[in-house]
């Protein structure tokens, strides 16, 4: 019975279903709230004291380096749904949230490196949090080479899944270490880890961003993992009716 | 597992291309970098060390890179695996005998450059053991990367590879680092020492059930 | 049916991506017994025997041997290292070239005069030639073979014939997939579908 019952929740079919449903709400919901957030962080509060206005493309960075740790996370809590319990769905995720993983880490750096522009004097900086984002971009791009050079998609699934795992327990090594690196190498005069506390009139946006923003990139993943769906299991009924 | 390690030990040994070129390589690696920084001046000194680490890493890099690939191809691994010998036992033999081949004699030749080049006895005692143990550690995580893009080219292997090691580049930097400010170093030789008991067995369980899926 | 089934093979199906390459396969597999593979190219011969083997699984149904029994297995592979020599390539396998029983074999097969020749100056036939040699002398009880003969000259496809029949004999068993018949007694025939 239960585990009839997790084998349907398991179900790619279930999943597209339940997803096709829920897609436009959260697609709209999330629009609207980034927007909301972007019109009052970008026009409404008020312009730091120190930064100017350059401060404002956090309401682009922080989301996306939030997302850029939080979607590696995703991957590795499928990874080890697939290898313990075999779910092919998770295998599915783990493919589909590659990419848009790559992508969220890339406007992270982007946008890190503009800021630093006005702030720092200089767009790259090699500090602890700067230096591990690329490092985990460069984690992204190679787990996408890896499952893309396999035919056999079962075995590059399970493949993705323990460099996933090997580079899960990995991260937070790295970001240890890295710290450790950059905190000998120069001293503490600009460091992002102790931030000032921040003003209610910009938290409040920089929240709704986060919120409005994790959307819209689930409203991608989704998206993304439709296209995955169709293309592992194209050749069952049911995928020609709901993906 | 002696039989096992003693036919490894044979292969590896009749390849002379697989572990004397490597050594070369290192060889080849260490004395190019004086090439290109001018011999008087003290930079050479201060910079050393981070070209051992360096030529270290790419000479494992290099000799990794097909530790699996040929005993794959001729069948050797489904062989084994037919037999029901244990996969693991194997890919443990094989790395240790990477290390005693390759790892402790690039070990060796790192030492006597670092005290040739610095003049004093102490870099003995700050090469040695981080090289050997180090390599122990990158030759694990090739293995590891490599296993797992077996046939698909070494680039995909070190790409997958590489962002793993930095943290033990990181640890390498600050024993040189505290070694030259006259600190203690044995605490984080232990802690790379520690690392690698971790991973000794752990690493090659996961190449195990990696090399198991490549031949379904 | 003769004697008990030492394999038990039950509605096994496998698919490589989406595609499908047999379905609802079963057989069973006595002592004494010959089975031979059919089936046309890409109809999962190569892979019905390697899940035999246990190397990959099937996507559905069973496979179960008799405990601990024994097999070797040539496939498309030949397990030899091209940059050692006959004699070496022997010796990885366990096997000395001194040995007399490994001599006979190796004369038997035209290669009592190359044991010093590196494999990769062998031609084809004479490195498949080698690799059967550590076939003929396992002590396995299951013989599983995967196009035993491609490339191969009479002689030598006389000799595997006889070599197959000699361990029938022996209340050993075999597995093979071949497009040329062997002509072992007592061979059933079973076929890829699709």
């Amino acid at each position: 019975m239960l585990k009839k019952l997790y084998h349907q929740f398991a179900s790619p079919k279930t999943y597209v279903v339940l997803v096709n449903k829920m897609y436009p709400y959260i697609f709209y919901f999330s629009l609207c709230i980034y927007t909301i957030a972007l019109v009052w962080g970008l026009a409404y509060a008020p312009a730091d004291y120190m930064q100017g206005n350059s401060f404002r493309i956090m309401y682009l960075h922080v989301p996306a380096s939030f997302l850029s740790q939080s979607l590696y996370l995703v991957m590795a809590i499928a990874a080890a749904v697939f290898l313990v319990w075999k779910v092919k769905l998770a295998a599915y995720m783990i493919k589909s949230i590659a990419p848009i993983g790559a992508l969220v880490t890339f406007i992270a750096l982007v946008s890190g490196s503009i800021w630093g522009i006005p702030t720092w004097g200089t767009w790259w900086q090699w500090d602890a949090r700067i230096t591990s984002t690329l490092i985990l971009f460069i984690m992204y791009l190679g787990l996408i080479s890896l499952h893309g050079s396999f035919t056999n998609f079962e075995k590059a699934d399970k493949f993705i899944s323990v460099l996933v795992l090997v580079g899960f327990v990995n991260i937070p090594i790295i970001k240890k270490s890295v710290d450790w690196w950059s905190t000998l190498h120069q001293p503490a005069s600009i460091t992002l880890t102790n931030k000032p506390s921040i003003d209610p009139s910009m938290l409040y946006p920089l929240f709704f961003s986060m919120i409005g923003f994790s959307g819209l990139i689930i409203c991608l993943v989704i998206l993304s993992s439709k296209v995955q769906i169709f293309n592992r299991e194209g050749n069952k009924s049911w995928v020609k009716d709901h993906v | 597992m002696f039989d096992l390690f003693k036919l490894e030990l044979f292969k590896l040994r009749k390849k002379l291309r697989a572990w004397l070129g490597p050594i070369l390589v290192f060889l080849l690696i260490t004395i190019s970098f004086p090439l290109t920084v001018e011999l008087a001046s003290d930079d050479l000194k201060n910079v050393f060390y981070s070209i051992l680490w360096i030529a270290s890493l790419l000479t494992v890099m290099v000799s990794v890179e097909g530790i699996f690939l040929e005993d794959y191809e001729d069948g050797t691994l489904e062989n084994f695996s037919v037999a029901n010998d244990s996969l693991f036992s194997m890919v443990l033999i094989k790395i240790f005998i990477y290390w005693l081949l390759i790892g402790i004699p690039i070990s060796l030749l790192g030492t006597f450059f670092s005290v040739s080049m610095t003049g004093e006895m102490s870099s003995f005692y700050i090469a040695l053991p981080s090289m050997l143990i180090s390599t122990y550690i990158f030759i694990n995580l090739f293995a590891l990367g490599n296993s797992l893009s077996l046939n698909k080219g070494s680039v995909l292997g070190a790409l997958i590879t590489m962002p793993l090691l930095f943290p033990i580049l990181i640890l390498l930097g600050k024993i040189v680092l505290n070694a030259n400010f006259g600190f203690e170093i044995s605490n984080l030789l232990l802690l790379m020492l520690g690392v690698l008991l971790l991973i000794i067995v752990f690493i090659p369980f996961i190449i195990s059930f990696i090399i198991r899926t490549h031949l379904e | 049916m003769s004697g008990s089934a030492m394999l038990e093979v039950k509605n096994i199906s496998f698919s490589i991506n989406q595609n499908r390459l047999f379905q609802n396969l079963s057989f069973n597999l006595s002592k004494g017994q010959a089975i031979h593979v059919k089936g046309s190219n890409g109809s999962g011969k190569s892979s019905l025997l390697r899940i035999l083997l246990g190397i990959s699984s099937a996507s559905k149904g069973e496979v179960i041997w008799d405990e601990e029994i024994g097999k070797v297995f040539l496939g498309h592979k030949n397990v030899l290292k091209n940059h050692l020599s006959v004699a070496d390539n022997l010796h990885l396998h366990g096997l000395d070239v001194a040995h007399p029983e490994v001599r006979s074999i190796l004369k038997d097969l035209n290669l009592d005069q190359k044991a010093e020749l590196l494999v990769g100056n062998l031609s084809y036939g004479q490195q498949k030639k080698l690799a059967l040699v550590r076939i003929f002398l396992n002590q396995s009880s299951v013989i599983i073979l995967d196009e035993p003969c491609v490339g191969l000259d009479d002689q030598t496809r006389r000799l595997i014939t006889t070599f197959l029949t000699t361990e029938l004999g022996k209340n050993k068993s075999i597995i093979y997939t071949s497009h040329i018949p062997l002509e072992l007694p007592s061979s059933e025939v079973i076929i890829g579908i699709l």
